[in-house]
């Protein structure tokens, strides 16, 4: 039991959110840190919201652990009122050690898991998570990567043959191993057309640039656009804790 | 993360039969715990903070009472503002020790009614709520004024006074936007203060130059108490409604982040930062026309002192900060309001109806409603310096009864009582705070005196009538 990945499951309570179909499925094998959370106006002191709401979120947080923990996860929560979500959630990730959150959408049965491999970093993780939520199942794994310019085809096989490794380190079947590589191609859009003929994403997290200030992180434009459930491994925490 | 435990025991009902809301277990510096995993998010840093202390308070002490406070005290006026900003200050360090050992909403309301018990607690929080509608409603006069400065500017003759129909609508409009809005207005509200910095210390750099005769205007030298020692008390009492704005900080402290550092912090620094800006701004205004055609002036005097230095644009961006100023302190007390009502029916001290989050849009309605309504009769008096002291009055009855309840709490000592942050110059400070917190009160119009304690009285008695046997204070 000690293998479960803590995966992050924020839910905004009140605001009609709910458990997608297919997802309890989806983190049968999971430690389910269960966020639900809503974000109130500055106006509004947080403690005001709890005041009047605290009762229906915990009768809908009450029915959602259920439906986790029957399809067998185990199963934390919180309920956090706040004027920040994304404060939260980054609390939330830190706090409980979470290594990926999940962008909640629904999904049928899992048979095909994309693995969005960007580089060497953080590689550890990602191979925990997979193994941890798709290594007993039947579902196959197919790792892909979008190779820079300058990368050669060695470069990128030596990548994904690590990560295969791993995986079968961590009793993933190497029969339900896939890899795919392109070239020359933006990765966004590329991980997006690609995950269409898929059930679920798993991609690591960037780091924040102007980029993402402006357009939002590359993992929640997937989310938009891909529509189905997208795990978002977070990076190790340790090396920057300290930030603030 | 050190997590901070919460041990006391609200108890009683009210006549509706409501009991007070049960306290949190624990208080961290990112949340306040209540039990089956409840968390609240603390999402106000430092400089929120600041922006919330500094940006309730710049508004009046330099855009209105410059001219107001000349006429009073000449000169000297500039030392009424340094009495204030002292007293300020001896009020803001024991505020910042309670505020570490209690970083919850209410600010003062919950120090004193859970130092010194729930009658205290009313008279203040009721008195609070009042005084902030009282604060709010001086701002939305000075924003008249200045508003209709613009009109005068643009060269627009009005057959009547437009002040009192401006200050309404803005209050109006300010209610709403508090109802309906929910962008981001704490971050509008920190480039506002940041803004108002700026220009603000361009403008005294240039003045203080001018008036120490860099640029050849020089000063005629005038006798500092020209009016006699006694006006710069009087005065210091009808100024110190611009000091009001560092316990609001303590009113949202339950928001703030590592409230052990930042409240302190804030409430204290923002307390200096304003005192520094009166005092130069009186000395630089008083030496720029000498405090008789200062006095004439009256509440928009600074723009007439920018004119003198700058011509026109001075002149166009003192009104527009003024504008900003006095907008951004009444918004920021209006909010206060809400959240004092908040803190009241959490304790039951008021109907719980009145804390309800509104389902569209998720703001508290009822209290900011109960709040603006007032606010507009307030203002439809017009009554610049009246309003000013009565907002002063209840304020100063809380900052006492702070010093006070921090003393107690010493004293007793109890054990839930573990500030993170201590007052220096204990129990002299805490002491001399409450003594020229409740004396500056003597200095103030008999109106405003009279006014003021109708207030309390009415609080007492809704308090006995309401909530006679509802218990808030702290096991000590």
């Amino acid at each position: 039991m000690t293998d479960r990945p803590s995966i992050l499951v924020p839910i905004r309570v009140l605001e009609g959110e709910s458990v997608p179909e297919g997802v309890p499925e989806l983190l049968a094998h999971a430690h389910v840190v269960m966020l639900g959370y809503h974000v109130i106006p500055e106006q509004t002191a947080p403690g005001q919201a709890q005041m009047q709401f605290e009762d229906r979120a915990t009768e809908r947080l009450d029915e959602y652990e259920t439906m986790f923990e029957a399809a067998g996860a185990t199963v934390e929560r919180r309920l956090v009122f706040t004027h920040d979500g994304q404060k939260t959630i980054d609390r939330m990730t830190a706090e409980h050690d979470c290594m990926a959150v999940l962008v909640p959408n629904a999904t049928g049965a899992v048979e095909d898991v994309l693995v969005a491999v960007r580089g060497a970093v953080g590689i550890d993780r990602l191979a925990r998570v997979v193994a941890g939520l798709f290594g007993e199942t039947d579902a196959s794994v197919t790792l892909y990567h979008i190779a820079e310019d300058e990368e050669t085809d060695e470069d990128v096989g030596t990548l994904l043959e690590g990560m295969v490794n791993r995986l079968k380190d961590q009793g993933v079947d190497a029969s339900r191993i896939e890899t795919r590589i392109d070239r020359d191609r933006e990765a966004l859009d590329a991980i997006t057309e690609t995950a269409d003929t898929f059930d679920t994403v798993v991609m690591g997290e960037t780091d924040p640039s102007l980029a993402t200030f402006v357009f939002g992180m590359p993992a929640d434009q997937v989310a938009d656009r891909f529509l189905g459930p997208v795990f978002v491994v977070q990076r190790d925490p340790t090396p920057n804790e300290d930030e603030e | 993360m050190a997590e901070q435990p919460v041990d006391v025991e609200p108890g009683g009902q009210n006549v509706a039969g409501e009991a007070p809301v049960e306290e949190p277990e624990a208080v961290t510096d990112d949340t306040t715990v209540h039990d089956d995993d409840v968390e609240l998010e603390r999402t106000i840093g430092l400089v929120g903070g600041l922006a919330i202390g500094i940006g309730t308070m710049i508004g009046a002490g330099i855009f209105v009472f410059p001219g107001l406070a000349a006429a009073n005290a000449g000169l000297a006026a500039t030392l009424s503002f340094a009495i204030g900003g002292l007293i300020a200050l001896l009020v803001a360090l024991p505020t910042s020790e309670l505020a570490t050992a209690m970083p919850r909403s209410g600010g003062g309301y919950y120090f004193i009614s859970r130092g010194m018990g729930t009658a205290y607690g009313a008279i203040v929080g009721l008195g609070l709520w009042l005084g902030l509608m009282f604060a709010s409603a001086f701002y939305l006069v000075g924003l008249g004024h200045y508003a209709s400065a613009v009109f005068a500017e643009l060269g627009v003759a009005l057959p009547f006074s437009p002040v009192i129909g401006i200050g309404l609508l803005f209050g109006a409009a300010l209610t709403a936007l508090s109802i309906g809005g929910t962008e981001n207005t704490a971050k509008i509200q920190n480039v506002v203060v940041g803004v108002l910095l700026v220009v603000l210390t361009g403008f005294l750099s240039y003045g203080v130059l001018d008036a120490v005769g860099v640029f050849g205007g020089g000063t005629v030298p005038e006798q500092f108490f020209s009016r006699g020692y006694f006006p710069v008390l009087t005065t210091a009492a009808l100024v110190f409604t611009s000091y009001l704005g560092f316990a609001q900080v303590a009113t949202v402290a339950g928001e703030i982040k590592q409230p052990g550092r930042n409240l302190p912090l804030a409430m204290v620094g923002s307390v200096l930062i304003v005192t520094v800006f009166y005092v130069v701004t009186i000395f630089v205004a008083t030496s720029a026309f000498g405090a008789d055609r200062l006095g004439q002036f009256g509440e928009t005097a600074m723009v007439e002192v920018a004119r003198d230095f700058l011509g026109l644009p001075g002149a166009v961006a003192i009104l527009g900060a003024g504008l900003l100023a006095t907008f951004s302190s009444a918004n920021a007390s209006i909010l206060s309001a809400s959240r004092a009502v908040y803190a009241l029916s959490r304790d039951a001290l008021l109907p719980r109806k009145a804390s309800e989050v509104n389902l569209r849009y998720g703001t508290p309605h009822v209290a900011l409603v109960a709040a603006g309504g007032p606010i507009l009769v307030l203002v439809a008096t017009g009554q610049v310096e009246l309003l000013a002291e009565v907002a002063s009055f209840l304020h100063l009855i809380m900052y006492g009864l702070m010093c006070v309840a921090l003393i107690v709490l010493r004293r007793r000592n109890p054990e839930w009582y573990s500030p993170s942050y201590q007052v220096p110059g204990y129990p002299v400070v805490p002491a001399i705070g409450a003594l020229a917190s409740f004396g500056l009160i003597a200095f103030m119009q008999p109106a405003s005196i009279g006014i003021g304690i109708v207030v309390m009285l009415a609080s007492y008695l809704w308090y006995r009538y309401y909530a006679g046997d509802v218990t808030l204070k702290g096991d000590i």
